[in-house]
């Protein structure tokens, strides 16, 4: 079926395809320059010209690992959530907040009507499918995750705006898709962690897509089959994307008693650990997969953006899920014949 | 009808202003190595005695010491016991917020009394009671991981319930006239309730002459109110911010315990209204088998920013005095 609509929408992926979240590492730098730049040290285009040598050295690496889906590596995203809230109307940054330890972050603040300002990511998308013939992703963050990753001083429920948001992402959708974009990959990690709001994350979701031309990607994160699974496939995409690297959970049981319904996206990666996986124990993952769903179903990628790892540490792992994934392929293709 | 104002626990250690920073540049100058233990101890000290300051001058009569010492709710118990480690970050339920994992690799004991000599100091900078707060038995078995020691959850569960009880009893013979236990995991896991029982019965019997107040949150306790009524425990404090049910099934189904009232919302930073306020207490207050009860947070106060969380603690003095002036 989502076959169908890939091929429909003109894309030609090899059997299994490889890909990754979103984020990749910054270099040195670029991280170093967007501190200089926050503490007004250096221009707005000194920042600009680092973030788009960034993206140009990770769009190349990934050509060379031999990925099949592309992704800017969001060079010049900090937070997945602040990144949008602090270039959409309606919010406003808060104060300082603890995550762990001696950390802390400025969680956004809904203060007023959200509302979509204009493109926030399609330049960035346009310019790095400009340096690529594979297809590159659009890439944003759910209204959920924005709702539930940020304060809420405006709408009366947590549904209302989670539902306002929907409205307003779903015109950044539209907009990337306009560019051209035929895959948009919609994240959703914090929807794993109250089940009981699932349904209008679901709502929400289907205000973003519901009649767009585009093959639809949802990342969640860890827990999503614990928590949310079967319902989870009420979200109208075409793939959900969840971690299988660490958990040592029965697909198959799981299948058996509720069908997965979508293409699946197997997170192989641990992208916590800077150990890099063998390639061996990476095609160990993916036959996880195989062995549950049909391979023309299935995809491969971490588990999570690679933004926590050293560059050397992503390429590294990159490189090994590639390899293994070649293996399976062969292995699968001679199998069918 | 008297309505106590307390804080659920935690408090923000920083705010946005320069100022408000020292616990946050000592820290970092800790880590460093350019600063020793005890001067980054003495800004701990300072910091505890600013936010209890800062609570009882925006109304609390109960205040906690704010938990500034502690790294997250899990590892701060980890670090003070044998036989647990402490593992990588893992998210605090639906927060932003994460904990260090506490692995258990053998038997548990104290290598000393883990939270008196903070109690003691809070007391001595306080001008009112201070609340001690610990993590419970059950939700510390439950954010552990099981290496060793112990056969099976339960155990663990026991073995916790053990080291806590000796908490209890040290912070009750050094004056804690009210000592609140969290247990946050059981809403997740309602199966366990008579586990939860059994735990907290030994905290029970070692408390002496203190009142024992258990605290959930990070839930709708709806589902589970008939069995956390049933708990050895003095008082039983609800969060009232994931459930829109509760106050009506406390109206239908009555309370037989005090009750700690958690409606102001700690994970969010708009301010309560009367609107929101005054009608949970209409059907939850005549329902209480006491004169009295606690008003205070959902939870620990440190998921907001600083100022939001005084703001949140001044909005709900004027919500109780607007309140029992209105009833009285």
């Amino acid at each position: 079926m989502s076959r169908e609509k890939l091929r429909a929408l003109g894309l030609t992926l090899p059997l299994l395809p490889t890909s990754t979240v979103g984020s990749f590492p910054k270099p040195p730098e670029l991280a170093e320059a967007r501190t200089r730049f926050a503490r007004n040290q250096i221009a707005l285009s000194e920042l600009e010209a680092l973030e788009k040598k960034a993206t140009e050295f990770w769009v190349r690496t990934q050509e060379e690992i031999g990925l099949d889906v592309l992704v800017d590596g969001e060079q010049y995203r900090g937070d997945m959530v602040a990144y949008f809230a602090e270039l959409m109307e309606g919010f406003q940054v808060g104060g300082l907040v603890r995550s762990y330890g001696n950390r802390y972050y400025h969680k956004p603040v809904i203060t007023g009507a959200v509302k979509w300002p204009g493109p926030l990511t399609v330049s960035w998308w346009k310019w790095t499918q400009g340096l690529t013939t594979k297809p590159v992703k659009g890439m944003v963050t759910g209204p959920y995750t924005t709702m539930d990753w940020s304060f809420n001083d405006y709408y009366p429920t947590r549904r209302a705006a989670c539902l306002a948001l929907a409205r307003e992402i779903r015109k950044e959708v539209e907009a990337l898709i306009g560019a051209g974009a035929k895959i948009v990959q919609i994240d959703e990690p914090a929807i794993s962690v109250r089940p009981e709001e699932l349904p209008f994350a679901i709502e929400a979701m289907h205000v973003v897509t519901d009649g767009l031309p585009a093959y639809f990607i949802t990342h969640a994160c860890y827990g999503a089959f614990e928590t949310i699974y079967p319902d989870m496939l009420g979200f109208p995409v075409d793939n959900l994307d969840l971690a299988i690297s660490n958990s040592a959970l029965d697909l198959l049981r799981i299948f058996e008693k509720d069908p997965f319904t979508k293409d699946l996206s197997l997170g192989v990666l641990d992208v916590h650990s800077h150990t890099i996986e063998q390639v061996g124990q990476v095609k160990e993952r993916v036959m996880r997969g195989v062995r549950v769903l049909p391979p023309d179903r299935l995809w491969v990628d971490p588990d999570c953006g690679l933004k926590t790892r050293t560059v050397e540490e992503a390429i590294e792992k990159m490189q090994a899920m590639v390899v293994a994934v070649r293996d399976v392929r062969q292995a699968v293709g001679n199998a069918g014949r | 009808m008297k309505l106590i104002l307390t804080n659920a626990g935690s408090y923000p250690r920083i705010g946005d202003a320069p100022e408000l920073q020292r616990h946050r540049r000592a820290y970092a100058q800790w880590e460093r190595k350019e600063i020793g233990e005890a001067a980054f101890r003495k800004v701990e000290d300072e910091v505890t005695a600013e936010v209890i300051r800062e609570q009882i001058v925006a109304g609390v009569e109960l205040p906690t010491d704010g938990q500034i010492r502690w790294y997250d709710p899990y590892s701060h118990f980890a670090r003070g016991l044998e036989g647990v480690e402490v593992n990588g970050l893992l998210r605090l339920f639906d927060t932003n917020f994460y904990f260090r994992q506490p692995v258990v690799t053998g038997p548990i004991r104290r290598r000393r009394s883990i939270l008196v000599s903070e109690y003691e100091f809070a007391r001595t900078v306080s001008s009112r009671p201070v609340k001690p707060v610990l993590t419970g038995p059950y939700s510390l078995a439950r954010g552990s991981i099981l290496e060793g020691g112990y056969q099976s959850f339960t155990a663990l569960v026991f073995a916790y319930a053990e080291v806590a009880s000796e908490e209890v009893t040290d912070l009750a013979a050094a004056g804690a006239s009210v000592i609140q236990v969290d247990e946050p995991a059981i809403l997740g896991h309602p199966e366990d309730a008579a586990l939860l029982h059994e735990a907290l019965a030994l905290l029970s019997r070692a408390k002496g002459s203190a009142s024992l107040v258990l605290h959930v949150s990070f839930g709708d306790a709806a589902p589970l109110y008939a069995d956390l009524q049933g708990l050895p425990v003095d008082v039983l404090s609800l969060d009232f911010t994931y459930s829109s049910k509760l106050p009506r099934l406390i109206a239908e189904v009555g309370a037989f315990k005090p009750l700690g009232l958690g409606v102001i919302d700690g994970r969010n930073t708009r301010l309560e209204t009367p609107e929101t306020v005054f009608p949970v207490l209409d059907e939850v207050l005549p329902k209480l088998p006491t004169e009295w009860g606690y008003l205070g947070p959902s939870c620990g106060l440190e998921f907001l920013p600083r100022e939001r969380a005084r703001a949140k603690l001044e909005t709900m003095r004027r919500l109780r005095d607007a309140y029992l002036g209105g009833h009285a």
